[in-house]
């Protein structure tokens, strides 16, 4: 009997398997308006509650900021949307913008193309060596940006790098990777070489998810192998190479973290040379919070505006075709 | 100097100010009478002095009532950030920190900085060089207690002068001559380089006789001077600009690894440099050591002795120390008079020291650097301290430094013509300084 116990026990409380979808119907129906909606907001509560703190608090309080202005000798004082005026007539703010849009115009491409010209390859070559290059290839964007950073500075000086004497071989001067008109080259570099991996990843995820199928079918009718690829593998993945075309627009849109060690290096990066670079300096070199949270939420607006049209002109052409 | 007789001085000097302290406070703040349980005040620092371990064991060891907890934040720009940012929230700032001179005005305006007078600091008034305690007070306000100093004077290096007969300049117009005949004797090498560093440049407009700014907040909290144009600014900025455009001046960063390798390989022969530099760069630059020298900075006029200073730092105390009293006391004593901390701020730290007694002791004049050849350079450094003068920074220094840099940089790029630098920088800092609700006289 005392073995009995455990067994028998917990079968005498729940009510037998047939049973249980009649009990929990009927409870479902009784306790429909009180029960299940404590229940489920207990399950959502704690990330409601992360959500809360460290989303919507911060930003209503940064958005609270941007409404008022700060004057060092003036003290603080409400002035509604005039930091917002003041943001979209900033030329600073404008010049930056600028720049990051056509830094993005340019990169965006060359590295998502990189990137689906890698996950093609990967996918078509499965032998060893396509898993170490998978690895490799995914490297760069295990280092930390910050680090990433450094080492382009140091790759890209002209006391210890490899590149900048190259010219001189041929009788050329040194390259100076710094100076104003080859700096945005050098800051695409750095980032293509450390988010290429990373988007070529997520290409090559979804290319696994395409049935193989397809490409037999594709065989069949006598396709080229680069014709499946451009005709066949390209089409079928595109929802993930709009993905990561947005994530990259939106990661442009803020860039920073490059630009604001290479300043360390290169005195051609002003304290606006992005829109994120800006917002920074404004809070924590010109101690001005309150035009530093308006800059921030206009740039949020612009991101958000950008991404959303990606998004829109994405699916209608998806639509048509 | 620095003998018994000087910490006699030093320990009379505690003593009477403890009995200051107890009559001015009652009983409740002269330690140990509140009760014996809650042992010594505790006061928190942020500072980012190399070597600044020593000092606070030094001077933990050396105060049974105060005990200093220290944390390095980060060096400068880093540390303001984290600074501007407390101050703002109203809580997290330490009670005590390590602020730069240019910065005081800015963290006095953030209403982040506590005045030390009165708890005592104005007694320190003759202890320092007259300058140095000029920027750290406004009027009776102590708002800053000077700890080093940047008296600016000539690296330059002393076997390629004598090897190729270069005479050392001691005017700038001999200057841009050497740098001349330096590019001539080997092409790949420049008299110097153009930093990109805002206290450096300042530091040769104020040798020039250049007072581009104002302010007071002692007289009025909302007028600010500033005067970029004038003349002795922009012969400055025409020279070193000419020196640029006709590529006899290098280009690179100073600090940067490449700045460094250059003033090490003997692409740079000279370097405009503060007292505190030779003991910062002495460490990366192993191959030339031995072959540095130091003369005083070129005159703008024959025969003159006009001095700049480029950088050098204070301990505050902020508005949220929970105990300005004790917090002054230790940013009046972690170096001030103690013999222990200059030992090391001196010897392993190599600040120039701002207290006058320290900077004018045997022991640091006539110290022989092994760096310099043997050369006795405080021997330079010194008397230029003494003579530096009254010199002033605006409250929003951050914008006016970082606007100089960009608007040098676009000259630097071919984007901007350096007889535009000042101007453009004059227009955009009276601009920031009128939206910002200053009235601005030049």
């Amino acid at each position: 009997m005392t073995r009995s116990i455990p067994i028998t026990a917990p079968a005498a409380d729940s009510p037998p398997p047939p049973h249980r979808p009649v009990e929990s119907r009927s409870r479902r129906r009784s306790r429909r308006v009180t029960a299940h909606p404590v229940a489920g907001a207990l399950f959502v509560l704690p990330f409601f509650l992360v959500v809360v703190a460290f989303l919507i608090v911060p930003l209503g309080y940064a958005f609270w900021l941007s409404l008022s202005s700060k004057s060092l000798a003036l003290g603080t004082r409400f002035t509604g949307i005039d930091n917002y005026v003041r943001a979209f007539t900033d030329p600073v703010l404008l010049d930056g913008l600028l720049r990051v849009v056509l830094f993005g115009l340019v990169q965006i491409p060359i590295m998502l193309g990189i990137a689906l010209a890698g996950a093609l390859t990967l996918d078509a070559v499965t032998t060893k060596f396509a898993l170490a290059f998978r690895l490799i290839a995914f490297m760069p964007y295990a280092v930390p940006a910050v680090v990433g950073a450094l080492m382009w500075g140091f790759l890209y000086s002209r006391t210890f790098g490899p590149f900048a004497d190259l010219p001189t071989f041929v009788g050329g001067d040194p390259i100076d990777f710094f100076s104003s008109s080859l700096l945005l080259l050098s800051l695409g570099n750095i980032v293509t070489w450390a988010w290429t991996g990373y988007n070529m990843i997520i290409l090559y995820s979804a290319l696994q998810g395409v049935p193989r199928e397809m490409y037999e079918a594709a065989v069949i009718d006598g396709a080229t192998p680069v014709q499946i690829a451009l005709r066949v593998k390209v089409p079928a993945i595109k929802q993930a190479i709009s993905l990561a075309a947005i994530f990259t627009v939106i990661g442009t849109m803020q860039f920073f973290t490059e630009p604001a060690i290479m300043a360390r290096f290169a005195p051609q990066i002003s304290a606006g040379y992005t829109p994120n670079l800006y917002a920074y300096n404004q809070a924590f070199a010109y101690s001005d919070f309150h035009y530093s949270a308006a800059l921030s939420f206009a740039l949020g607006f612009l991101v958000f505006v950008v991404a959303y049209a990606f998004v829109f002109i994405n699916r209608r052409r998806g639509a048509r075709s | 100097m620095l003998g018994t007789n000087w910490l006699a001085k030093a320990r009379m000097a505690k003593l009477g100010r403890g009995l200051a302290v107890c009559g001015l406070l009652a009983v409740a703040a002269c330690g140990g009478a509140t009760g014996e349980d809650s042992g010594p005040v505790r006061v928190s620092v942020w500072a980012w002095y190399p070597e600044f371990k020593g000092v606070v064991e030094a001077f933990n060891a050396s105060h049974s009532d105060i005990q200093v907890d220290w944390t390095n934040v980060g060096t400068g720009p880093d540390q303001y950030a984290k600074l501007k940012t407390a101050f703002t929230a109203g809580k997290g700032a330490p009670d005590v920190a390590m602020v730069e001179f240019q910065q005081i005005p800015t963290f006095v305006i953030l209403d982040g900085l506590a005045d030390m007078g009165p708890y005592g600091a104005n007694e320190d008034k003759d202890l320092y060089a007259e300058w140095a305690w000029s920027q750290a007070t406004d009027g009776e306000k102590v708002y800053a207690i000077p700890v080093d100093g940047g008296p600016m004077a000539l690296m330059y290096r002393k076997d390629l002068f004598d090897q190729h007969g270069i005479p050392v300049p001691t005017t700038w117009a001999e200057y841009a001559d050497a740098a001349a005949r330096i590019k001539a004797v080997d092409p790949d090498a420049y008299i110097a380089s153009f930093g990109s560093d805002g206290g450096w440049l300042n530091g040769l407009m104020w040798q020039a006789g250049c007072r581009p700014y104002g302010y007071s907040q002692a007289k009025a909290k909302d007028e600010v001077k500033i005067n970029l144009t004038a003349p002795e600014c922009k012969k400055v900025v025409d020279l070193y600009g000419d020196l640029v455009d006709k590529g006899l001046m290098a280009q690179d960063k100073f600090f940067t690894a490449d700045a460094t390798a250059a003033l090490d390989s003997g692409k740079y022969w000279t370097w405009a440099a503060a007292g505190w530099t030779p003991g910062y760069v002495a460490g990366s630059l192993k191959n030339t050591a031995g072959k540095w020298a130091v003369a005083p900075m070129p005159q703008w006029t024959a025969g003159a002795d006009e001095q700049g200073d480029w950088g050098g730092s204070t301990f505050t105390v902020t508005k949220q120390a929970k105990n300005p009293q004790a917090a002054t006391t230790v940013a009046r004593e972690l170096f001030g008079r103690s013999k222990a901390a200059w030992d090391i701020g001196l010897n392993k730290a190599f600040l120039y020291p701002l207290v006058k007694d320290v900077a004018a002791d045997p022991a640091f004049t006539g110290k022989a650097y092994e760096f310099f050849n043997g050369q006795k350079v405080n021997e330079i450094f010194v008397p230029v301290s003494q003579k530096l003068g009254e010199f002033q920074y605006t409250p929003f220094q951050d914008f006016v430094f970082k606007d100089l840099n960009d608007r040098t940089a676009e000259a630097m790029s071919g984007g901007r013509e350096w007889s535009t630098v000042l101007e453009e920088t004059q227009k955009n800092v009276v601009a920031y300084a009128e939206k910002q609700g200053f009235k601005v006289s030049r």
